[in-house]
């Protein structure tokens, strides 16, 4: 490996398109990697220091023989992209592969741009799921993210960049690698004014090396704050929102009528949560607004008159229902894949779903194709699914229920592209623009297909080939009996003899591990959860105990319907924990 | 049971296909041959109601209406105005903003929900407008909404044109807080009678001090130029609009010396309430009342659900009612909503209250309380066609309603309901096999459901049914 890429490097040396400061810069590049392999004999950490200027210094690819969706042009049937330095530096039919490009055979391979989530969290920590049974106070949860000097509580803090609690790698940004998603919209996840996204490539060692641009867009829920402080209620959110995006006008035209004469005028208190929100007074920057029901959609856009804001609803579960308004006000939708299904099991004494609910889970994959009918621009969105594979398929579920596959695929790569302003430089293939590519073997849409290859920045990302695709995630489930999966009832007993219930509901997809933990221990989604083919399991979740939060490990072994192990928390005995699932 | 649920839940959403084309208001329509309770003035026999453009054009026997109009045939059957509730939390997101003492910001119109299914139920009932509350959870609460209840349509359309603002006050327990549990560190001012006063005085005179702040300012202005506008302050706005008349305050109470506490605090800034809530002791100070020119909106026969809730009796809405008071019957809640008829009939037993001072109890009166006297609350020409239709006399328990029409349309159709009832049943066999809606293996058995606000709860005793996640 270390040798091979070495050969590359140094052949590139040779290159004749190559100018001459460039050359120097690649001679000295070669020169540091030929000293990294001295000493990558002496130590370990130095050879991986190595490996990874070494990869870097491969900056140029060609993909022949490839079916080629640009997006932008028509499908080129056997073509050839070539990525250099992270940007698409060429593509067509006749493109030669430069001699100094590693060449991937794209026979049997389409190439995509690479697919774009257009509102996630990914890369920022996930606040500690709100616990159960402390009571009061204990109940109370303050967002976790909060700005410093700020007038305004937490919550309502529109100065909040995701920028600053971006950090890269993790599981999720794995995920979405796994899925053929190279790029996404990040905001925090919580707050009524919750912050100023990010656009961010999925690769990149540092938060800078991530981000496409930012900020993008101000965010706005419209849930509640939960710490006890006003607003409490729906009610008392829009009373909020209005009364800060009063304030923030009123300020920005006293700092005007300041400047122009201060003499005999007292200087306007500087608010910089106030101050962050003149962009989106200004229709400088748009406002994604958290909102699916038609009601929830039609409150949003009243609120975005009424201040003359550029919205974009994000959810729009029945934006279908509001489709004319949305297109008078030009307002996109970030329309979210994670379509509602039933999860509840059949029990004889259970109520029926309501009509209402039946109706709105039959009719959210018809979302799509009735947006496009009603001229309503809209990008897809993963909508917190948990798991990834179902970005494709239910888009897939979208043309199946009348979208067009050519609008499915825009709604997933120029489209979010333009709606967030940076279509000169992602959402199609063409020269120039960056080499984010998402390539597939066979159609994207054919169910039978998988992600094959994804460029980001130019460079390739190693793949877990268990995620790729719904079917590849059901056979690797089968290889271990999925037998995680369902729902357990487990009960944990402390060295002392106390003895707590628990249901534990774990969705197993490969050796992955999701799901949620609910009972005497508080309710929580449980994290970095794993499990190999003979049963062994690991995951960690925050359990409550006596008021307290703490971050337990749970480690055991699953044999069929029955599990057993042992429960760490710090500064505690150990316990055990048994579970069983009914079959 | 389960079968019946499903029923209940079907019908409720049947309503949709019942509001009838916008056309249908180009239409005459023509209710033939019934019994009319006007309210207003009398009751006739084998009369005729014309309704031209969602306006009651004529009453009288043999009217003449056009060839194309669509006839109501109510032989045997009796037509009253539409009952309209004075308070009502039906239709809302959320009910209580509790954090503050003052929460005259938050509006109910930011927060209805028109396809609540308590609305299809309520036209079941012959209700045609309510006003919807804010909780009594603050001494000085939120902003009102009167809606007429056209269900099926976008919200825009039930709001009633012309309705006068309003916004909540509440006297005594709950804003005081007494019997709710508080957050350790959060018990919030105030905890006395003396305070829920006191922060209502601090509000109006933080409301004078902000309209003086604004003249002021506007006076300046016309001299000088390089001025900065004061703050626009969304809490002081509607007391501003209280002070000047423009907003009318609903005012939710139980005691009568806090009845007199509100009508000396009114009288001293120089505004009216218009009506009293609850107003359980209203019969001991019913004079006063009447004095101050309020209204008073009562339960008939609800009490003793906590310790100011006492002194009740069930005479209480005649006592007032003869002491020159004009009373209301209302329902805080969904439930008792569908039958106001049979509350307002009580009041004929309990007082001895006439045939028609008892439907002035859920007609005449409240439209007078909402400010809306003038288009609604009774049978005259020129007011709008909100009507329902009964297959007996309304103060009868045994009586139903056929039809409700709002500005001449019908949104309640007892036999286009029961026609739908097995469409629907179809609709929802069917929705049944479809993929979303199969139950899958091994998922977890479905929550026990819980209504988000029982019927036999009023605004009184949920800490805050709005609040909790849907």
């Amino acid at each position: 490996m270390i040798s091979r890429d070495c050969a590359e490097s140094v052949s590139t040396l040779c290159g004749s398109e190559t100018s001459m400061p460039e050359k120097i810069l690649r001679r000295v590049a070669a020169l540091t990697i030929l000293i990294a392999i001295a000493a990558a004999h002496a130590a370990v950490p130095a050879a991986r220091a190595q490996q990874q200027s070494a990869a870097q210094t491969v900056d140029t690819y060609a993909i022949t023989n490839a079916r080629i969706h640009t997006v932008s042009g028509p499908v080129i049937e056997r073509g050839t992209i070539v990525i250099r330095d992270g940007l698409i530096s060429a593509v067509g039919i006749g493109t030669v592969a430069p001699v100094d490009a590693r060449v991937i055979d794209g026979a049997g391979l389409t190439i995509y741009p690479g697919l774009i989530d257009s509102n996630t969290s990914l890369g920022i920590p996930a606040t500690p799921a709100p616990t159960r049974g402390g009571g009061g106070a204990a109940g109370a949860q303050t967002p976790a993210i909060s700005s410093p000097n700020s007038a305004q509580p937490a919550g309502l803090q529109p100065e909040i960049l995701a920028i600053d609690f971006i950090r890269p790698g993790g599981d999720q940004i794995e995920a979405a690698r796994n899925a053929g998603i190279t790029t996404a919209l990040s905001a925090p996840r919580e707050g009524i004014f919750i912050g100023q996204s990010a656009l961010i490539n999925l690769v990149g060692d540092s938060p800078q090396a991530m981000i496409v641009r930012s900020p993008v867009a101000l965010h706005v829920g419209f849930t509640p704050l939960r710490t006890g402080g006003y607003p409490a209620s729906l009610l008392g959110v829009f009373s909020a929102l209005r009364q800060m995006l009063l304030d923030a006008g009123r300020l920005r035209e006293a700092n005007q009528i300041y400047e122009r004469n201060p003499r005999g005028l007292r200087r306007p208190s500087q608010d910089k949560s106030l101050i962050a929100l003149f962009p989106a007074l200004a229709r400088e920057m748009p406002v994604v607004m958290y909102a699916d029901t038609a009601r929830e959609i039609r409150r949003a856009l009243d609120l975005a008159q009424e201040f003359n804001l550029s919205a974009i609803i994000a959810g729009g579960l029945e934006s279908w229902k509001v489709a004319d308004r949305l297109r008078e006000m030009n307002v996109p939708v970030l329309l979210s894949l994670n379509f509602p299904k039933r999860t509840t099991a059949e029990v004889p004494e259970a109520d029926p779903d309501p009509l209402r609910v039946m109706r709105q889970r039959v009719e959210a994959p018809k979302t799509a194709a009735r947006l496009n009918a009603a001229r309503v621009r809209f990008a897809f969105q993963s909508g917190s699914m948990t798991s990834m594979a179902d970005f494709l398929a239910n888009a897939n579920r979208s043309i199946e229920n009348g979208l067009a596959r050519d609008e499915a695929l825009r709604a997933m790569t120029i489209r979010p592209a333009e709606i967030f302003g940076v279509a000169n430089r992602l959402g199609t293939i063409e020269v120039g623009k960056i080499a984010n590519l998402t390539i597939t073997r066979g159609d994207i849409f054919d169910k039978t297909s998988r992600i094959a290859h994804v460029f980001i920045d130019g460079r390739p990302i190693d793949l877990k080939p268990a995620a790729a695709t719904p079917a590849a995630a059901g056979a690797a489930a089968a290889g271990t009996g999925a037998m995680a999966s369902g729902a357990w009832t487990i009960k944990i007993k402390s060295e002392e003899g106390r003895e707590e219930t628990a249901t534990l509901t774990l969705q197993q997809e490969g050796t992955r591990l999701t799901g949620s933990l609910q009972g005497d221990l508080g309710a929580a989604q449980i994290a970095g959860g794993s499990v190999d083919a003979s049963g062994n399991m690991r995951f960690t979740a925050p359990v409550t105990f006596g008021g307290q939060t703490t971050e337990a490990v749970f480690t055991g072994k699953i044999t069929a319907n029955q599990m057993s192990g042992t429960v760490q928390t710090v500064g505690r005995s150990p316990a055990t924990f048994t579970g069983t699932k009914p079959q | 049971m389960k079968k019946l649920v499903a029923l209940i839940l079907m019908l409720s959403l049947s309503g949709f296909a019942l509001g009838q084309r916008r056309a249908s208001e180009e239409v005459e329509t023509v209710i033939r041959n019934a019994t009319i309770l006007t309210v207003s003035h009398g009751t006739l026999a084998n009369s005729d109601i014309l309704i031209r453009r969602g306006k009651i054009a004529a009453i009288g026997q043999d009217l003449k209406a056009a060839a194309n109009a669509r006839v109501i045939d109510a032989s045997g059957k009796y037509v009253m105005p539409g009952i309209i509730d004075c308070h009502s939390h039906a239709m809302s997101d959320a009910i209580n903003e509790l954090t503050y003492s003052v929460t005259s910001m938050v509006r109910i119109t930011d927060v209805l929900n028109p396809e609540d299914e308590a609305l299809y139920r309520a036209l079941a009932g012959g209700v045609t407008t309510i006003n919807i509350l804010h909780g009594s959870a603050n001494a000085i609460g939120g902003q009102n909404a009167v809606v007429k209840i056209k269900y099926g349509r976008p919200i825009e359309e039930f709001m009633f044109p012309g309705a006068m603002p309003g916004i909540k006050f509440a006297l005594g327990e709950n804003p005081k807080r007494t019997n709710f549990p508080q957050p350790p560190g959060q018990r919030r001012y105030p905890a006395t009678r003396m305070g829920v006063e006191e922060v209502i005085r601090d509000a109006f005179v933080r409301a004078r001090d902000y309209k003086a702040a604004w003249d002021d300012y506007r006076a300046k202005l016309r001299r000088d130029k390089n001025l900065i506008a004061p703050r626009r302050d969304l809490e002081l706005e509607p007391l501003v609009e209280i002070l000047e008349g423009k907003r009318l305050v609903h005012a939710h109470c139980y005691r009568a010396d806090e009845i007199l506490m509100l009508i000396n605090l009114a009288d001293e800034f120089g505004f009216k309430i218009k009506t009293f809530q609850h107003v359980l002791e209203g019969y001991k100070v019913a004079p006063e009342i009447a004095r101050h020119g309020s209204g008073g909106s009562l339960f008939a026969d609800n009490w003793g659900y906590k310790i100011e809730a006492y002194d009740a009796i069930p005479y209480a809405a005649a006592i007032m009612v003869r002491a020159g008071v004009n009373v209301s019957i209302n329902s805080d809640s969904n439930e008792r909503m569908r039958r106001l008829n049979i509350d307002a009939a009580k009041m004929m037993k309990y007082g001895g209250l006439t045939e028609v001072e008892a439907l002035k109890l859920i007609t005449m009166n409240p439209a007078w309380q909402l400010g809306v006297q003038d288009r609604v609350g009774s049978v005259d020409v020129g007011k709008d066609a909100d009507l329902a239709i009964w297959n007996g006399h309304p103060l009868s328990v045994y009586s139903r309603v056929e039809t409700t029409l709002i500005d001449g349309e019908i949104f309640f159709d007892r036999q286009q309901d029961i026609t739908r009832r097995a469409e629907l049943e179809r609709e929802a066999a069917t929705l049944k096999q479809a993929e979303p809606n199969r139950a899958p293996a091994g998922g977890t058995p479905p929550a026990r459901p819980r209504e988000s606000r029982p019927a036999y709860e009023q605004d009184d005793d949920h800490v805050d049914g709005g609040n909790q996640e849907r």
